[in-house]
């Protein structure tokens, strides 16, 4: 038979002819687009041209670049804390359960600051006074009160460092609450010491049964407060944004007493570096609400905290960040993030969350998911996965709509249709771990990395970041710790824009063959805040302001870093 | 109707047919074990290396005339005592460029007088150029000539004695 027998054609072969061509168009064009170019994936941090023996270069965001300055305020206008609260915005939101507008929180940080200095007799920049209570509006209140008066507040991260405080840097005022009273009355009993202290008490002491010390006097917030209110406020000097006005006091890893003395432009530059964490498109409105898992006494809550009040977002905390926790809670995980729902805001809309409530974030759903249907579900997964592959992700997809949607309302509640973006740091995050809660939450997903000396974050992913590398043989390492985290911990970005980071004792062989720099982690930058460790300053100008984090980190080739956790030194 | 298609085309097509439709129902779900290096092969991509970062070391006049240029080695000069990476300048300073004298060389002397001349340079084995007969404004011109160094090229190393290391 010759060839042309074989190549008979019908009108079968027009309809399959047909098909198959847009089966191939369907294929091969109908992909969805990335929503992140991947050429701007593979160059995030600018690294300097030149570096010292034994250290890495000097890196910074690649869009503040290295001949860039770093944003020190969120605007020009403020240039101390209490400017954060912004005098012209006037629409009312919630903060935890008080529903204020700023002028009202204005005016109550004023009241609140004529009534201290009345009842208590503040010295500016001599007086301390020690925030030790949960976060809460009162929190804010004193913080930002106090630092209008130029009265440096300390706090403390955890209770396990409150009595190192009492003891070495003694304050002269204890702003607390009534949870947290009969435990500090306990340890200045027991310290015995016979100095004087003022203690003031935000909510209800009446019910509690308080030991009696002679030399503690308790006074009540509410009374301050109208004292406050009812006094002539003189006009007060506005602080130097180079003043330290906060202390937060931490327990390094090796267990020692540590304070990060934070100014007010370590703030500034905090919120400012906080609010670059999601791209302009999807900036941070006053329609948001923010919950955040991160206690206010530490720089990065704070921070977090300061960036909703400028915003004028809703917030709240989960009950994790109280100082001292009742017994009996669950203090990590999905339980600790309902707590949220006990106050009175909207439906979050931005997560700042610890890994631990991600993880368990994602295995509810990814459960309830795939209860309603198996095979669906892994059908809805292998797409969503597949997209991911592409660098595209989103929460209107079929799948979500027959799948995820349903699993994440029975999950989040309210919060399934409402969370837009979820931020992720206090912790390692395992690369394994990531990618599901992409796929889970189907929101931006953003790992980012904090630290107890620096106010705001110091590194983060791009938003819209979804690259997914296979998990690497595990190469040699100075430590166990090293290899584990550089090869199973998902990577932390690049730096925020106002932070450069620079790795010290780096093998500068392994370097110039090309190899990934590991070194000691160490920062720069306006939002990093000064350790009460360092007395002297170098003079040098290239010397001075670096700050050894304790923690070692790995830069790859796109300029993504992946740190490990301290240790025990 | 039997399913006969009888011919080989409209098996081929079938067979794309099908093939196809499983790609789309079921698309591929393994991460590719070696990340590519082009953005064109991938979303997930490396970069192959790291941004060239050069080593700042210490440099004697021995061991830095190695660097002058010739068979595509870089191009290193000095002015007093801070030595510049100009191998983007090859045009100027490699071995056929105008400056040529200057690679792998103490150029201040010449920077200050505005000369290219082999008197400015010192020989290798020779103490570093004290430049003490300078004037003034011979001063005024190298300091010039370092700012414009520092910002066209890379600062990469300082310039010592030759005994010094």
């Amino acid at each position: 038979m010759a060839l042309s027998d074989y190549l008979i054609t019908d009108d079968l072969t027009i309809i399959l002819a047909l098909v198959a061509a847009g089966l191939f168009l369907l294929h091969n064009l109908y992909k969805p687009q990335a929503l992140v170019h991947p050429i701007l994936l593979g160059r995030q941090s600018d690294a300097a041209r030149v570096r010292n023996p034994s250290e890495s270069a000097v890196y910074r965001n690649y869009g503040t670049g290295m001949l860039g300055r770093f944003p020190l305020r969120p605007n020009k206008d403020q240039q101390v804390v209490l400017d954060l609260v912004k005098p012209d915005a006037d629409a009312p939101r919630t903060l935890w359960s008080t529903k204020i507008a700023n002028p009202q929180l204005k005016e109550r940080i004023a009241n609140v600051g004529a009534g201290l200095t009345r009842a208590v007799g503040l010295v500016p920049q001599e007086s301390n006074v020690l925030l030790l209570l949960n976060d809460s509006i009162e929190f804010i209140i004193a913080d930002l009160a106090l630092s209008a008066l130029s009265v440096p507040t300390f706090t403390v991260a955890s209770a396990s460092v409150l009595s190192p405080v009492l003891e070495r840097h003694p304050p002269s005022v204890i702003i607390t609450d009534a949870e947290v009273l009969p435990h500090l009355l306990e340890l200045i009993f027991d310290a015995h010491e016979s100095e004087h202290h003022t203690i003031v008490v935000v909510g209800d002491i009446n019910s509690a049964k308080l030991p009696k010390l002679n030399n503690v006097k308790i006074l009540r917030w509410d009374d301050i407060e109208t004292e406050g209110a009812a006094a002539t406020k003189s006009p007060l000097s506005v602080p130097d944004p180079n003043d330290v006005y906060t202390v937060s006091f931490f327990a390094t890893p090796s267990g020692d007493l540590e304070g990060a003395q934070l100014t007010h432009l370590n703030l500034t530059a905090g919120v400012a570096a906080t609010r670059a964490l999601l791209p302009p498109s999807s900036a941070m409105s006053p329609l948001d609400t923010i919950v955040s898992a991160f206690p206010l006494s530490t720089p990065y809550g704070r921070a977090v905290a300061y960036t909703a009040l400028f915003e004028g977002t809703g917030f709240a905390t989960v009950d994790s960040t109280k100082l001292i926790k009742p017994e009996g809670s669950a203090a990590i995980g999905l339980k600790d993030l309902r707590t949220s729902a006990a106050y009175s805001i909207s439906s979050p809309t931005l997560l700042f969350i610890r890994p631990d409530h991600l993880d368990s974030l994602t295995e509810a759903i990814t459960q309830q998911a795939s209860k309603s249907s198996w095979s669906l579900y892994n059908f809805a997964w292998r797409h969503k996965l597949a997209g991911i592959f592409e660098g595209y992700i989103t929460k209107q997809s079929l799948w979500d709509r027959l799948v995820f949607d349903g699993a994440r309302i029975k999950v989040m509640g309210k919060g399934a249709g409402t969370v837009r973006a979820v931020i992720v740091s206090g912790g390692p995050l395992e690369a394994q771990n990531l990618t599901p809660a992409r796929i889970a939450l189907s929101v931006p997903v953003i790992n980012a990395h904090s630290h107890p000396l620096v106010a705001g974050p110091v590194f983060a992913t791009h938003a819209l970041d979804l690259q997914t590398f296979p998990t690497a043989s595990p190469s040699l390492s100075a430590s166990a710790a090293d290899a584990y985290a550089f090869t199973y911990l998902a990577p932390v970005g690049p730096p925020t824009v106002n932070v450069e980071v620079k790795l010290v004792g780096v093998d500068d062989a392994a370097v110039e063959d090309g190899g990934d720099p590991i070194g000691a982690l160490h920062v720069r930058g306006p939002s990093v805040g000064r350790p009460l460790s360092v007395e002297e300053e170098t003079q040098e100008e290239e010397e001075r302001g670096w700050r050894s984090t304790g923690e070692r980190a790995k830069v790859a080739a796109n300029g993504t870093f992946k740190v490990a956790p301290a240790g025990k030194a | 109707m039997a399913f006969d298609l009888g011919t080989p085309v409209n098996t081929a097509l079938l067979l794309y047919i099908l093939y196809s439709i499983q790609r789309i129902l079921f698309p591929s779900n393994s991460v590719p074990q070696i990340v590519p290096n082009e953005f064109k092969n991938g979303y997930t991509w490396m970069p192959k290396s790291h941004p060239p970062t050069l080593l700042y070391q210490t440099f004697t006049p021995k061991t830095l005339a190695y660097y002058n240029g010739e068979d595509g080695k870089r191009i290193l000069l000095a002015i007093k005592g801070v030595v510049y990476d100009v191998t983007a300048g090859r045009n100027f300073y490699g071995p056929n460029g105008m400056y040529a004298n200057f690679a792998g060389r103490d150029a201040s002397r010449g920077m200050a007088k505005q000369s290219f001349d082999e008197e400015m340079l010192t020989p290798i084995d020779q103490p570093l150029d004290k430049l003490d007969d300078l004037t003034p404004e011979e001063i005024e011109n190298m300091k010039g000539w370092m700012e414009h160094f520092s910002s066209k090229y890379i600062v990469c190393g300082k310039l010592v004695e030759n005994d010094a290391i």
